[in-house]
């Protein structure tokens, strides 16, 4: 993996929120995130619906609705994103950076052949003529791995796999050669053989081409192995940042400790028990001022209910935004507190979880 | 691979259910055939649980709603106590309906949108109509309980609930009738993992409570391993291998089972990654490959497997049956 300190810095997100004003109240969606992302390197982002991991993608892609207030910074190569985007400057997105959707019906036109719609992006953004567009486009699909690029090219994407639609889109999306390629879910909608072929795809293109990339995902075992870094996310916070080896091994915030507890594995023995998840989800609508998942969490003492703790570390090593950290001292002597209790400070109840980290 | 033969149905025990032979085709027009499910033979014992593995398209669903009678069945035979499913008509047929119950993937689409969900859970029993009033209103919500819904919500509409609950609420409604077999159609696929722990948590206890017998059905392998004593890894219509979960996992025979595990995220230590890498698309139904199903993609394909197709055999005494000319004997 790159060495942060001598890489390029190529992403700056400064405490970017994303909020939507609705009927029920605000919607705090995106609660305050920073990232960097140097040239190159590749960024996880974990986290069940609703974490923001989406709506954090679609900010930095300026995909949001109009109703979204968003506040914060976000830097490209120098670029000040969001004054671009207030401007609506029309050649960055999808030249600069690029992004791929998770179900790839949705996001290719049905009424349209595959190659019209890459060479669609060449002709706008590069200004190819008609034929260069064309010879570029089947370049493209053949960069992609897709068999008989002549003949997909005029095809429809009804006519092709869900395979092959995701790696047309992903032929899409790289046309204009993009420095930071977005994607968001890639392989949720696909078989697993389907998904490594992709995956494999995307990290040989990262390579070949210097891109860096976002993978955004809600399946961990797939960040795992594609990225050098990972960013988990709970409502709309980063609550945990580091090498996906550490996060793996040696999870510091109980929810990266729990949701990795309750993932059935191939080592586990058969019928073992899962270890679920208690509680209720965020409340993303009006939050209060607290760790969000303090209600949920066996270590929540009272303090978790009046602060939110702030992300802190070592920057590229190891962040943790949580006052009791799991698998520590402080977290195991939290849990001990909260077991004798019987309950935790939130008032979950500690009998309904028969072992958890600590 | 994709064998055929009954080679796979265990010579010994009493089965709850035994399926052989089981074809199913679908017209596309012009007089060609969809060949759904070919020759499918496997059986589930009392209490089992029995998961079914595969891409999409190879016939899991097919197959799950074939054994509920919701789709035609070219030939083969489905013995359930005794009686033949494929055969049953009109009472028959309805009368051993409540004892086979299903879930599905989209647990909120499942549910009726208009109605309250204590009626959505009760409508079999109005269906059935021998079993009403106080009875059944305290049977529902002794239901609602054991599956984690609070019954003071049954008024509540399915949108008021979050995809979790919804499947909890489709599960309650399974029950509802006392089944004996309970076949999960992808039933944690649209979950997050913190909710798909405590549905398969939820689905083990309804299991020992209710003493089901479980088909269930998924594209994730970590899932099935955790839920299944018993897995069949199913291509094209058609069975690979078949056995014990242990064994199909620590020692898979078939090139297609070691892809499967070759490909997921985390991958088994029992194969090789570059396993996973088998190339090309999965084969249109409509006109499948001779021989071998699987001899396209196959990296140990053979001549003979494009010209004979590979027959179930047992391996040993062991429950572990395969379908494969050149299996992977490690």
């Amino acid at each position: 993996m790159p060495d942060n300190s001598h890489s390029v810095k190529q992403l700056s997100v400064q405490n970017l929120s994303v909020r939507f004003p609705t009927v029920r109240g605000t919607v705090c969606a995106v609660n305050g995130v920073s990232f960097e992302l140097s040239q190159g390197a590749s960024l996880g982002i974990v986290g069940e619906s609703g974490s923001g991991k989406s709506v954090t993608a679609r900010t930095l892609m300026n995909l949001l609705p109009r109703s979204a207030e968003v506040s914060g910074g976000v830097e490209f190569e120098g670029a000040d994103v969001r004054r671009l985007a207030r401007e609506r400057v029309k050649h960055f997105w999808g030249v600069k950076m690029a992004m791929i959707f998770q179900d790839p019906m949705t996001s290719l036109n049905p009424v349209k052949k595959c190659g019209t719609q890459i060479s669609e992006t060449l002709r706008y953004h590069l200004k190819r003529d008609r034929k260069t567009a064309r010879h570029e486009g089947i370049d493209l699909l053949n960069l992609v791995g897709i068999p008989e690029p002549k003949k997909r090219f005029d095809q429809y994407p009804h006519e092709l796999s869900g395979g092959l639609r995701q790696r047309v889109v992903i032929a899409m999306a790289l046309a204009c050669d993009p420095s930071l390629l977005i994607a968001d879910e890639p392989t949720t909608a696909v078989d697993v053989t389907v998904q490594k072929h992709l995956l494999d795809l995307l990290d040989r293109l990262r390579k070949e081409r210097g891109m860096s990339l976002i993978l955004i995902t809600h399946d961990l075992g797939v960040a795992r192995r594609r990225c050098d870094e990972i960013a988990v996310m709970y409502a709309g916070r980063i609550v945990e940042r580091g090498k996906p080896e550490d996060l793996f091994e040696d999870p510091r915030h109980p929810y990266t400790d729990a949701l990795l507890r309750s993932m059935p594995r191939l080592n586990t023995p058969i019928h073992s028990r899962l270890e679920a998840i208690g509680g209720p989800p965020p409340e993303l609508i009006n939050p209060t001022e607290q760790c969000s998942f303090a209600p949920r969490c066996t270590l929540a003492q009272a303090d978790c209910l009046q602060s939110v703790p702030q992300l802190s570390g070592v920057i590229g090593m190891r962040e943790i935004a949580c006052f009791y950290p799991a698998n520590t001292k402080r977290g195991r002597r939290a849990l001990a507190k909260n077991r004798a209790r019987g309950k935790t400070a939130a008032g979950l109840q500690m009998s309904a979880r028969r072992h958890t980290s600590g | 691979m994709a064998g055929s033969g009954d080679g796979s149905l265990r010579s010994e025990g009493d089965m709850l259910l035994t399926v052989r032979h089981l074809s199913v085709e679908f017209p596309v027009g012009r007089k060609r055939l969809l060949y759904a499910l070919s020759g499918v033979s496997f059986d589930v014992a009392e209490g089992e649980t029995l998961g079914i593995v595969g891409e999409s398209g190879c016939g899991k669903s097919t197959l799950a709603k074939s054994i509920i009678r919701l789709n035609q069945i070219k030939s083969g035979s489905i013995e359930y106590q005794g009686r033949n499913l494929a055969t049953l008509r009109g009472d028959e047929l309805r009368r051993v309906r409540p004892d086979l119950q299903m879930i599905f993937q989209d647990p909120i689409s499942s549910l009726n949108p208009r109605r309250k969900i204590r009626n959505v859970i009760a409508e079999g029993l109005a269906i059935w109509g021998d079993r009403q009033g106080v009875w059944a209103r305290n049977h529902v919500e002794e239901l609602m309980v054991s599956v984690g819904i609070d019954p003071k919500l049954g008024d509540r509409r399915a949108h008021q609930f979050s995809g979790g609950q919804c499947q909890r609420i489709g599960i309650a409604r399974a029950l509802l009738l006392d089944p004996k077999v309970l076949i999960c159609d992808e039933p944690v696929s649209a979950l997050d993992v913190s909710v798909q722990a405590q549905v398969l948590n939820l689905l083990e206890d309804m299991k020992i409570r209710y003493g089901l017998t479980l088909l269930f059905i998924s594209h994730d392998l970590c899932v099935v391993r955790n839920i299944a004593d018993r897995i069949m890894v199913m291509y094209l219509g058609k069975v690979c291998e078949i056995g014990d979960a242990k064994a199909i996992f620590e020692h898979p025979k078939h090139p297609y089972t070691r892809a499967l595990l070759a490909a997921i995220p985390e991958p088994a230590p029992t194969v090789e990654v570059a396993e996973g890498d088998i190339s090309g698309e999965l084969p249109s139904p409509i006109d499948p490959p001779q021989g071998c199903r699987f001899n396209t993609r196959c990296p140990r394909a053979t001549e003979i497997c494009f010209i004979e197709e590979p027959l179930i055999t047992q391996l040993g005494d062991q429950d572990h049956y395969l379908a494969c000319h050149n299996p992977v004997i490690s």
